[in-house]
């Protein structure tokens, strides 16, 4: 049993040599989240942060037993999956992770934006919102390359691929991304080291600019919608419900890790046909399909450089929404954005329900 | 412009100096910054080494390949798809998919073809993209037949 008066001391100990100025608590104090019928939605963008924690954890215990070369990394898995204690589970909880994070992210982008919270003064927690969707869907491209499967070298092998009807830099792009004129050891390498140090660093600066951004405009309230109650505090209300919608979010992920375990397909051969019935993951199967469905030649241009332009504006249009939809930041309703958002909501759900169903 | 000369003219010298100062840190900033970033961006791009051009590969006896069926080979670096077909030609085509790069199959029954299993294209036997989004047609090689040998050659 800890003495009091020892943790008093310790605590006067700390703030002697910690001499963090009460402003810098009652800057976190003040932070309150609102309370109105759309609340639950608050909980996605913490669920994210949480199942980003379960990838940082999970993808270091991995490190210690992966080894990024062709002729070692399906073994290694292998190696995880069979041989480490809990190594399944731990390798599970990773892939499981990833495809929990993106879709707690989507439901907090899309929610935030049906709920117009990217208006004034919102732009930036918005942009910086849209660049972690990039670096998250560049963490699920990077890290499926890894296991060596025949799988994960088809979809690294047509998304590297992707960038090379860009105008002046494609085929750079595509070399940059591969590391050589094919999938190989360089790729690899490449990609490992994207996926464990330039991705992590970036999403780390990214999220606590988000973060801080939350912190100093605190959560939107929602255009028409009234505060029935008052607001409750962050720190420590909304924090404990925060932590019981983590605890929900990590039993199902041990449920779906444990009853469902990752698998490993057969290792990849350079010089082998794509298998039938070749898939990439959920979220990115809006582009698979797309990419399936669009002609060789579009208005006199290829099929991919048309795919790859309206992606790419669709993109930047997403970006620039704050700035684009002048009429909910000047807290009007703005029903044409609203109407354009479930649009993209519909094309995402059909292209993936197609691309499972053909 | 006017203005912006009159505002400077009205600075104090400690604040002019102050100016300047940044105005240097700037031109320094993109002076040490640009070599930096050129340099960066070589060291990440790819050295891809120049290997002997291959112009013909012997892939082995004639009858280790029977008729209406294909095989991968290694053309240097490059998959070829071998068929033989069902009237007993033998045809070799770069097996990457003229679309995003996969390799294609071959498909032996009914009307023979190659299919990309990635996003659907298909070509005919004699490489022509027929359906789906492939822009191109797979590029043919020649085969030869050297006593008992299939010899597959640079067109």
């Amino acid at each position: 049993m800890p003495n009091p008066r020892s943790a008093i001391r310790f605590g006067s100990w700390l703030r002697e040599r910690l001499p963090v100025s009460d402003d810098v608590f009652a800057f976190f104090a003040k932070k309150s989240v609102p309370r109105h019928r759309h609340s639950v939605w608050y909980y996605f963008g913490g669920l994210t942060l949480f199942f980003l924690m379960v990838q940082v954890v999970t993808g270091v215990l991995l490190a210690l037993y992966y080894k990024p070369s062709p002729e070692h990394a399906h073994q290694s898995v292998s190696t995880i999956i069979n041989d480490v204690p809990y190594g399944w589970l731990i390798r599970s909880l990773h892939s499981w992770g990833a495809n929990l994070m993106i879709a707690t992210l989507f439901i907090h982008m899309f929610s935030a934006f049906l709920l117009k919270a990217y208006r004034k003064p919102r732009e930036l927690m918005w942009l910086s919102g849209v660049l972690l969707l990039f670096l998250v869907l560049g963490f699920g491209f990077t890290g499926y390359l890894l296991p060596w499967d025949t799988m994960a070298y088809f979809a690294t092998l047509i998304g590297t691929e992707v960038p090379k009807t860009l105008p002046i830099i494609g085929d750079w792009g595509v070399g940059l991304l591969k590391g050589g004129d094919d999938i190989g050891a360089e790729t690899l390498t490449r990609m490992y080291t994207i996926h464990i140090v330039i991705l992590p660093l970036t999403s780390l600066i990214i999220v606590s600019f988000h973060l801080l951004t939350n912190q100093l405009l605190g959560s939107s309230m929602p255009l028409g919608v009234e505060e029935k109650r008052p607001a409750i505090r962050f720190f420590p209300n909304f924090l404990y419900r925060d932590l019981i919608a983590w605890t929900m979010g990590f039993i199902s992920l041990l449920a779906l890790a444990t009853l469902i375990p990752w698998g490993l397909g057969e290792r990849a051969d350079p010089f082998a046909s794509a298998p039938l019935g070749i898939k990439p993951e959920w979220y990115f199967l809006p582009l698979y399909q797309t990419l399936r469905i669009v002609p060789s030649t579009v208005f006199s241009v290829s099929g991919e450089f048309f795919v790859n332009g309206i992606v790419g504006l669709v993109a930047v249009l997403w970006a620039g929404i704050p700035f684009l939809d002048r009429k909910a930041s000047r807290g009007e309703k703005s029903r044409l954005f609203t109407v354009l958002g479930i649009l993209l909501i519909a094309y995402l759900a059909i292209t993936i329900i197609l691309a499972y169903a053909t | 412009m006017y203005r912006m000369k009159l505002a400077e003219a009205e600075q104090t010298p400690t604040e002019a100096r102050r100016d300047f100062i940044s105005k240097l840190l700037g031109i320094w900033s993109v002076a040490v910054a640009a070599p930096i970033c050129t340099a960066i961006l070589k060291f990440v791009t790819p050295i891809i080494p120049e290997g002997p051009a291959t112009e013909s590969i012997d892939v082995g006896a004639r009858n280790d390949i029977v008729e209406n069926s294909a095989r991968i080979v290694r053309f240097g670096k490059e998959p070829v798809i071998l068929v033989h077909t069902q009237s007993g030609q033998y045809k070799a085509f770069f097996a990457r998919c003229t679309h995003l790069g996969c390799i294609v199959q071959y498909q032996g029954h009914g009307i023979p073809h190659f299919s990309c299993n990635c996003h659907g294209s298909q070509f005919d036997i004699n490489g022509k993209n027929v359906a789906g989004p492939a822009p191109r047609p797979l590029s043919p090689l020649r085969v030869s037949i050297k006593e008992t040998a299939v010899i597959i050659s640079k067109v």
